[in-house]
């Protein structure tokens, strides 16, 4: 028999071998074959889609012919399905990377649940696949970097997030004389005047994680002295958390030796400007171009006619033009410095980065033009470019992880209305390890959670996978709130990686409004009662992960009627320039009394408190419901499984709890539309989709059920069936029984001692 | 998902007292019945089962507790059940006439003083 639970915890261990981050080939076996088990399906294959995107190839499967794996099937999907004969098949997709397919020989063997477990399964061979690739790419940009930086001419450096130098190329090497610099913070290479400004300068930029240029003395080893140069720096994410700065050096000695020259004599200038190998040029009071060097027309290759004059835009890039010019005439018109970064096309036709910058010159206090330098900077934002990709292609994996780890959708619990949200954390803070989850208890109650992993990228997602799942497998055997953060922590405690997480855990009874709850770290969960919104007090204790061994308290509440709660993670209120009293107290105005619906209340929430744009830090965020028990009927349409029988009871636990009718008229009731129900799962035809159906209603004078299915009841009883049929008749009023082509119907009637008037 | 039941299992001198606690259907009777039948050593004497905590059992349950009773007698062993006289169960246990392959004790000690 199929069981949801079942594959749902399948599910669960193949995300944790996908995160893992072995070898995509065993992923590939483990996911196959547990498609296979969890499907009851003969076959299955994985097909990776070939480079030429004109055929699959079949990189794993169960129960496929010989031949078929390793081989290039055709695109089209319903090829192997016929090869194989099955009668009915469903498939999923790869993401990118391939389709995963299962083929059953029983006709119509396949349900929705199976439909969304497959892919699961493709969610996560996907994600694998997709960080496998990933892998090697890094490894491939990281050889790169290293091999151009030790190419350029260019003078490039990075250092750690401590800002100590842990990578110089070899022309920062040959200009600074040093055999290694690494280790070595800049400014011991930097000329003793300038060092207090760069050191000044460098902690600032590195505190706000800025960008930064500035200009300085750079030791020379070949003349001896020191030289002017631009430093220019970007900070470095990997999987979200700042690992330092890349920067790179450019010498612009000359230029600053001919703006000293310029200051004294224009035609000698034009001399030096000449030989230099930097690009110059000079314009006149109307910003026409009055002289370019030697080193710009060997740049662009053009002549010096058609540089002079009203030549701005020539040679530069048509997407830079328009803000290039904008920037240049708004500096003019105020006589500012300008400075600008666009393509320019070279001789060689290709368009390179350049810094070009402008400022003005006077003669005897009148003003003359502008004077300026461009510098290539191509290698650096190329260099950039590769940086933020890398940067935004884990991001975009640890949040796929992030969402396939969460439940994609809410679990349909009886008599409670939920909603949830997650929010993955802006650019600068990258995918975090927040989570939320439900779960029914077998004694009917249920438990929700909301956590957060500290920490970011695709670690915390993985971290928090194997988190969620604990709670789940802890929750379901353990009742005391306490008790399951207590063992979880134990389990994290006896780990070998260092995880530490706040937790809030919550065990409510739909029914009464009884409550526990066990804040390890956690903010606390928020009550929005009819009469206002209050926090949860008490059961606070440290974060999971912090001390072994640790008292985690545990505090009880009631929820008045027709209140919501709301469980949130602190990235909807922690900020940085407000007090985290201020935040709570701002959340409880905004969400307000209970009333509208939790969708609703959910989006107002994230919308009012986190404000503009995206939140700092990822936000998970769940709020439930208890709802009033339907008062004078149920209709239930449930799968033919004995498996069913556990929701079944807990609905009518529920409808016939809020009848009145006493404890054993409860049971007896529940028993016998049970057994009824028992009776129709056994007899529904075929273990696909059939279903039964539930009715019941109370009326003032009686309760009336009726049990409804497909199959017929057959003649040849087992004895305990018998004494199934003993007890629905012992303990009903009236009981009818009919037996047709379509099915058999059992109506059942007991009036009840206590039954209120409907 | 099985439904969910709790065994635990204590020897007292001749006898074992298994606390049953939970809900027991068709889902979980035939595990509930190995692990009674595994928790009984051939030195004891008496299989007593506490059903007081007990919220649900169904006609598949009662069944194991027949079948229980079938298999202990042919080993010389003896079965009892222990349950109080307010249990909601009540009714359907003297209906399915379980008395009959299981005296019902309504406390342990009754049960444990036979």
């Amino acid at each position: 028999m199929r069981d949801r639970a079942s594959q749902q915890s399948a599910l669960a261990a193949l995300g944790q071998q996908g995160l893992a981050g072995g070898e995509l080939g065993e992923l590939l076996e483990t996911a196959a074959a547990v498609a296979a088990r969890e499907l009851e399906v003969e076959q299955v294959a994985i097909l990776e889609q070939t480079r030429d995107r004109r055929g699959m190839l079949a990189r794993a499967g169960v129960g496929l012919p010989d031949g078929v794996l390793g081989g290039v099937l055709p695109l089209d999907p319903s090829t192997l399905a016929g090869d194989l004969g099955s009668a009915s098949s469903i498939s999923a997709r790869l993401g990118d990377f391939g389709t995963i397919e299962a083929h059953s020989r029983k006709a119509e063997h396949f349900t929705d649940d199976d439909s969304e477990f497959l892919q699961g399964v493709g969610n996560v061979v996907g994600a694998a696949a997709e960080r496998s690739g990933y892998d090697e790419l890094v490894r491939d940009s990281e050889a790169q970097f290293r091999e151009l930086a030790d190419t350029t001419p260019a003078l490039m450096w990075m250092t750690d997030a401590e800002g100590d130098v842990t990578f110089v190329n070899r022309a920062w090497l040959r200009f600074t004389g040093g055999s290694s610099d690494v280790g070595v913070t800049f400014e011991q290479t930097a000329h003793p005047d300038d060092r207090e400004a760069a050191v000044r300068r460098w902690e600032e930029a590195s505190r706000r994680r800025e960008e930064f240029r500035w200009e300085y003395r750079l030791r020379h080893a070949a003349s001896g002295g020191y030289r002017w140069v631009l430093e220019e720096g970007t900070p470095r994410f990997a999987g979200g958390e700042f690992v330092g700065y890349v920067g790179t050096a450019t010498d612009i000695h000359e230029r600053r030796a001919m703006e000293e020259a310029l200051r004294e004599s224009e035609a000698g200038w034009r001399d030096l400007a000449d030989t230099a190998p930097a690009m110059m040029w000079t314009t006149d009071q109307d910003g026409l171009v009055t002289f370019v060097n030697a080193g710009w027309l060997r740049f662009t290759g053009t002549s010096l006619e058609q540089e002079l004059g009203a030549s701005w835009q020539l040679g530069v890039h048509a997407e830079d033009v328009d803000s290039m010019l904008a920037s240049w005439e708004a500096a003019r018109g105020q006589r500012r410095a300008w400075e600008r970064e666009y393509r320019l096309r070279s001789r060689s036709g290709e368009y390179r980065w350049v810094v070009d910058r402008g400022v003005p010159r006077y003669e005897g206090g009148r003003f003359t033009g502008y004077v300026g330098t461009a510098i290539d900077i191509h290698e650096r934002k190329s260099m950039e470019a590769r940086l933020i990709e890398v940067y935004q292609r884990e991001h975009k994996i640890a949040e796929t992880l992030q969402r396939s780890l969460l439940p994609e959708r809410l679990p349909q619990i009886e008599g409670m209305e939920l909603a949830a949200r997650y929010l993955p954390g802006a650019r600068g803070a990258a995918v975090g390890g927040d989570w939320y989850d439900v779960l029914e208890r077998p004694d009917g109650r249920v438990a929700l959670v909301v956590g957060d992993v500290v920490g970011h990228g695709l670690r915390a997602a993985a971290t928090m996978g194997q988190l969620r799942n604990a709670f789940r497998a802890y929750g379901l055997v353990e009742s005391s709130a306490s008790e399951v953060v207590a063992r979880i922590n134990r389990l994290v405690m006896s780990g070998v990686d260092d995880v530490m997480a706040t937790v809030l855990y919550l065990v409510l009874d739909r029914e009464t409004g009884e409550l526990s709850f066990s804040a390890a770290g956690h903010p606390p969960p928020l009550v929005l009662a009819p009469d206002g919104p209050h926090f949860l007090e008490g059961g606070r204790s440290v974060p999971i992960g912090a001390s072994d061994p640790a008292v985690f308290r545990e505090a009880t509440a009631v929820l008045p009627p027709g209140s919501s709660l709301l469980l949130y993670t602190d990235g909807l209120v922690e900020r940085r320039d407000e007090p985290l009293d201020q935040r709570l107290d701002k959340l409880a105005a905004v969400a307000g009394a209970a009333g509208e619906g939790l969708d609703a209340l959910c989006e107002r929430v994230i919308e009012t408190v986190l404000g503009e744009g995206d939140p700092g830090d990822d936000v998970a965020l769940l709020a439930v419901r208890p709802l009033p028990a339907a008062s004078d009927r149920i209709s239930l349409t449930l799968p033919a499984e004995p498996a069913s029988l556990e929701g079944l009871r807990r609905r009518l636990a529920r409808f016939l709890h809020a009848t009145g009718a006493s404890e054993t008229e409860q049971y007896e009731v529940m028993l016998t539309i049970c057994e009824a129900a028992g009776n129709a799962i056994e007899h529904a035809y075929g273990p696909g989709d059939a279903t039964y159906e539930v009715e019941v209603t109370l009326t003032s004078e009686e309760l009336v059920a009726t049990v409804r299915d497909s199959g017929a009841w057959r003649d040849r009883r087992h004895e305990h069936h018998g004494r199934g049929l003993n007890i629905i008749d012992k303990l009903m009023d009236d009981v009818d029984v009919t037996a047709s082509e379509e099915g058999t119907v059992v109506i059942m009637r007991r009036r009840l001692s206590a039954a209120r008037a409907a | 998902m099985s439904s969910s039941a709790e065994i635990a299992v204590e020897r007292r001198g001749a006898n074992v007292v298994a606390h049953v606690s939970g809900e027991v259907d068709m889902t979980n009777a035939a595990y509930l019945r190995e692990q009674l039948l595994d928790s009984m050593p051939n030195d004891a004497l008496t299989l007593i089962i506490d059903i007081s905590d007990c919220r649900y059992l169904d006609s598949a349950a009662i069944e194991v507790l027949f079948d229980l009773s079938r298999r202990l007698g042919r080993r010389r062993q003896e079965l009892r059940l222990v349950m109080p006289p307010s249990s909601p169960l009540r009714r359907v246990i003297e209906l399915t006439e379980v008395g009959s392959a299981a005296p019902v004790h309504e406390s342990l000690d009754s049960a444990l003083s036979q």
